[in-house]
């Protein structure tokens, strides 16, 4: 699904330049789901940014789906990313003047789904993230967990091929925490690609593979048997 | 999308109460302000442009030369002759009327009486103008000469209802005329008003000089029509060789488009230089340059707060949201704000609305059921979003994703803090130089206010010499000064503040010329004209009641006498009008009219029979009330048909500077409201810059920094933007106003004291306003301050 080759990343500054992805190879099949461990500044976020098109490489090559994704202009790369991707954040990243209906439909707007549909698939959404209580309130009135689950369901709700989760239990307590990478894994399930930046060996082991990145290179690559063979 | 926007919008404006309440403020303010002044420019700019043929309507000036044929003066007084002529000998005129200017005179049902403006007119003035007749017609309205035309407010003032014609009206306590016809009242925006008109052919009964055709007195106006496609430069060219035919081209005439009278009514070598226009563009730029400021604080506090709305973009962007869609949301939330104020500043216009008539002695009129004003107004709420909004929605727009969500705005800050420093000081620009202007127009008033009159017009009263004052002057007088009320007591033919009749046929011993070609100015006045107006005389003598020669006698003004080149001027022996005079006094020139310019040369004849108005010096040794009290008793006694208007002369002084109060109290008012705005602009801005810095000032408490040495970092960057706005404005508005005065004749100078004002004004406001917040943010706990984040 994913095929990722030779892909450099540069940052500039005034005085230094510092190279955050340094000829990265990684290939994704669908239905897997992908961790991407290493230290601060390794790259890891970098490479998330990178295959959701919020930011260029200065090389290399990304297909997805066998579509050179790196050639494409703004308006092609915004447009690949709200009918294949969805995004789920360490902070949320919901938007404090919308509902959680709202937050959740925003993106079935910006794909210009008639209204009728989108009040189903908003609601379908609602109900299988387990909030419907919840759907008038604002995200400042929800707790962390909620509010996750909130932008898990807006990440979901287009049916998106591929999920980019950014450490999304990093500001959750450990019960949220698990609830969320739960819910990642029972989406999985159901089919849904995943690649998730994490610095928690815990939520990676919810994984299928875990990819270790050191100094924006791939140091190592590891199967997680046993999420593997529950798969199998 | 629309609706999502909006909603977003609404909810933004709930959230941010504080930078809701500035903009909103802000811009109700700027909204009001600029609605105003445009209903003021539009009432001023749609003068005399009501009828439907008002393109073709044109008003007969005449030109005055001087010797070497250069023109002196301009106006629009002209002969009878001169209407008749150009009708038969010109085809391109379709008609021409003849009128009188507008006077006050007294008209009555019963003992119903009222002093009202009074026109006399010749009927095709009905074709010129579109008057609504709600009775009678065009046709039949002046066919009988004592008839009368009211409007319709005139109308219910004397019955009671406008259903009044045939109804029996009586004119001036003399003559009854009959109710012809009844009109909607005249728009307030045009020049030739009146409340009641009378046929032409009455005019000829009771006026010699209108029942003499001639070419010698210009006290009427004339009007003329051209046929549809006529050209008025063609018709002007012919006019300079048809006149000859009549007076030897002593006089030159053009036709001026009545429309453009009011606006552009200043002439000068016969050329139209400006006039009314000038304060209408002035007016134009103050209500634009009171919105950008609102503008601006809209576009500065949505900039400042950028950080919080850079979370909003990011996350749109990564979920699918385009720029265009981004756009349309910023530029939908300024719309919304501007449609908020605008119901804000109706609710604010219709509260001022009758004292900004009232402080510009006008009455104007907002009429919320035509279409017109509902397409200026959603025209505008529309024009400020998109100016307030466009730039906030193209900045905001730009934010990529990813240093959008991380809040990281400050790498493109550079390019925005800088536009931000700008606008800011820009807006100061303006408010600097608004500052300087109404300090400067203020001085200019007072300067003009307090230059010598010429005359003594303390305790000085006049009243209009109407009905039996006319007959019954001397037994007035007398009475008047048995009762101790005065000291003095004159009449003449014109107010003091008024010129009287312009005139060329004067010669004198020793001229050079074989006719004078300067005009003149005459008023007829009775014995103690000089002691009672206080007129400073150079030599000779006021007209004496004792000496029979002084019916053959003359005043003449100090100017009269430089143009006439006499040593010895009295005792000099002059010829006016074929009449032979012999000056007694020599006075210095007075002010009349135009209290910013200088007067033509005057004389000063005596008439003692000549109704006009009645000059009275009050008592100094009694109370002015009971003095006032005792005129008026005294005038209600002898012309009781007649309403008594007795008036201070020095209020008439003070209203002489009608335009320039005007701009005067529109300078202060919005000079007032922009300093506000954009004070309201700064504090908004202080308030984010503190809120921004909050982690930092605490660590900086923390390790030590005193209170004011944080008010200080936080003020700094401020007022150096006030302190460059200065900079730009005081040289600006030097040079400005300095162009302004030099219109004036008599004008006052910049000093440097009002400069200094300006500047010291501005700063303390500023500092003021940026101080009470830095204030606040330096003597917060620090603890508090560390805990953000």
């Amino acid at each position: 699904m994913i095929r990722i080759e030779n892909l450099e990343k540069v940052y500039k500054t005034e005085d230094i330049e510092t190279t955050a992805l340094n000829g990265i190879n990684l290939h994704v099949k669908a239905g897997e789901f992908v961790s991407i461990m290493g230290p601060s500044g390794c790259g890891k976020s970098t490479l998330l940014n990178v295959m959701g098109l919020l930011d260029k490489p200065e090389s290399g090559s990304y297909q997805f789906l066998d579509t050179e994704l790196l050639k494409l202009n703004d308006k092609e790369r915004s447009n690949f990313r709200k009918k294949h991707m969805g995004f789920v954040f360490q902070n949320f990243n919901l938007i404090d003047e919308l509902t959680v209906f709202e937050n959740i439909e925003l993106p079935l707007i910006y794909n210009k789904v008639p209204s009728a549909e989108r009040k189903v698939l908003v609601d379908e959404m609602i109900d299988r993230m387990n909030i419907h209580n919840r759907s008038g309130h604002f995200p400042q009135q929800l707790s962390g967990g909620q509010q996750q689950r909130v932008a898990v369901a807006r990440a979901l709700v287009t049916k998106p091929k591929l999920v980019l989760a950014d450490e999304p239990t990093g500001n959750l307590d450990s019960s949220h925490g698990n609830e969320v990478m739960e819910l990642l894994c029972e989406l999985n399930e159901q089919g849904t690609t995943i690649v998730m930046v994490t610095h928690s060996s815990h939520d990676a082991s919810f994984s299928n593979r875990i990819i270790n990145l050191k100094d924006g290179c791939v140091i190592s690559e590891k199967i997680n048997k046993s999420r593997t063979e529950e798969l199998i | 999308m629309f609706k999502l926007n909006l909603k977003i919008a609404l909810r933004n404006l709930w959230r941010h109460k504080t930078s809701s309440f500035i903009n909103i403020t802000g811009l109700a303010i700027g909204l009001s302000a600029c609605l105003m002044l445009m209903f003021y420019v539009s009432y001023e700019w749609n003068f005399d442009k009501q009828a439907k043929d008002s393109d073709r309507v044109y008003q007969m000036m005449t030109n005055i030369t001087d010797n070497a044929g250069a023109i002196t003066f301009t106006f629009n007084g002209t002969t009878t002759a001169l209407g008749s002529v150009l009708k038969q000998a010109i085809p391109e005129i379709e008609i021409a009327s003849r009128l009188s200017y507008g006077r006050i005179n007294l008209i009555a049902n019963g003992q119903n009486s009222f002093k009202k403006t009074a026109c006399f007119a010749e009927p095709t003035l009905f074709s010129m103008y579109d008057y609504h007749f709600i009775s009678g017609s065009p046709a039949t309205a002046m066919a009988n000469p004592r008839s009368v035309v009211l409007t319709e407010t005139m109308a219910k003032t004397l019955f009671g209802t406008a259903d009044v014609t045939g109804k029996s009206v009586r004119y001036d306590d003399k003559e009854d005329l009959t109710v012809a016809a009844v009109i909607k009242d005249l728009p307030e925006n045009s020049s030739n008003r009146f409340d009641f008109l009378m046929p032409w052919s009455l005019y000829t009964i009771l006026d010699p000089g209108a029942r003499e055709v001639g070419w010698s007195d210009f006290s009427y106006l004339t009007l003329v029509k051209l046929r549809k496609g006529a050209s008025a430069e063609a018709v002007n060219s012919k006019l300079g060789p048809l006149l000859k035919r009549y007076n030897n081209g002593d006089q030159q005439h053009f036709m001026y488009p009545l429309s453009r009278l009011h606006l552009y009514g200043t002439f000068e070598q016969g050329k139209s230089v400006g006039g009314a226009i000038e304060q209408i563009r002035l007016f134009v730029i103050l209500a634009v340059g009171i919105l950008l400021i609102a503008c601006i604080n809209f576009m500065n506090m949505a900039t400042a707060k950028s950080e919080r709305r850079a979370k909003e973009v990011g996350v749109k962007k990564t979920i699918g949201a385009n720029r265009l869609s981004l756009i349309m949301q910023f530029l939908t939330e300024s719309v919304v704000l501007a449609a908020i104020s605008v119901v804000i500043a109706i609710a604010l216009i219709e509260l001022c609305f009758p004292m900004f008539n009232n402080l510009l002695s006008i009455k104007m009129d907002i009429g919320y059921f035509g279409f017109e004003i509902w397409a200026v107004i959603i025209g505008l709420v529309m024009l400020t979003g998109l100016i307030a909004g466009s730039y906030p929605a193209f900045y905001l727009s730009s934010f990529d994703p990813i240093s959008g969500m991380k809040k990281k705005t400050r790498s493109r800050g550079f390019f925005s803090v800088s536009l931000r420093q700008v606008l800011v000081t820009g807006q100061f620009c303006f408010t600097v130089m608004l500052f300087i202007s109404t300090i400067v127009i203020y001085k200019q008033i007072q300067f003009i206010k307090n230059r010598p009159i010429g005359a003594d017009i303390n305790a000085l009263v006049e009243l209009p010499q109407d009905g039996s004052l006319k007959d019954k002057y001397e037994v007035f007088k007398t009475m008047l000064l048995r009762s101790g009320a005065v000291t003095s007591v004159t009449h003449s033919s014109v107010t003091l503040s008024h010129h009287g009749s312009n005139f060329m046929g004067i010669t004198w011993p020793g001229m050079t010329k074989p006719a004078n070609d300067v005009m003149f100015n005459q008023v007829l006045a009775g014995y103690d004209y000089i002691k009672t107006t206080g007129i400073k005389m150079r030599n000779g003598r006021d007209f004496s009641e004792k000496l029979a020669s002084d019916s053959a006698s003359l005043l003449v003004s100090a100017s009269a006498v430089k143009v006439m080149g006499l040593k010895n001027p009295v005792g000099t022996s002059v010829k006016v009008f074929d009449n032979q005079f012999t000056i007694i006094g020599v006075f210095d020139d007075y002010i009349w009219d135009a209290p910013n310019k200088s007067n033509n040369p005057m004389v000063i004849r005596l008439d003692d029979g000549v109704p006009g108005t009645i000059v009275m010096k009050l008592n100094a040794d009694r109370s002015f009330q009971a003095s006032i009290e005792t005129i008026n008793s005294i005038t209600k006694q002898i012309n009781p048909a007649y309403p008594v208007e007795l008036k201070f002369v020095s209020s008439v002084y003070a209203d002489m500077q009608h335009g320039e109060k005007i701009l005067g109290i529109l300078s202060n008012l919005f000079g007032g409201l922009a300093i506000f705005i954009s004070c309201l602009g700064l504090f908004g801005l202080v308030t984010y810059s503190a809120e921004q810095r909050t982690k930092e000032f605490g660590i900086r408490k923390v390790l030590g920094a005193s209170v004011f040495g944080i008010m200080r970092m936080l003020s700094i960057s401020f007022i150096k933007m006030i302190l460059v706005s200065i900079c730009i404005a005081v040289p600006t508005a030097w040079m400005l106003m300095n162009k302004w005065l030099g219109k004036y004749e008599f004008h006052t100078s910049i000093s440097w004291w009002v400069i200094g004002i300006a500047i010291a004004g501005t700063l303390l406001t500023a500092i003021l306003t940026v101080g009470v917040q830095a204030y606040k943010t330096a003597t917060s706990n620090p603890v508090d301050s560390l805990k953000y984040e």
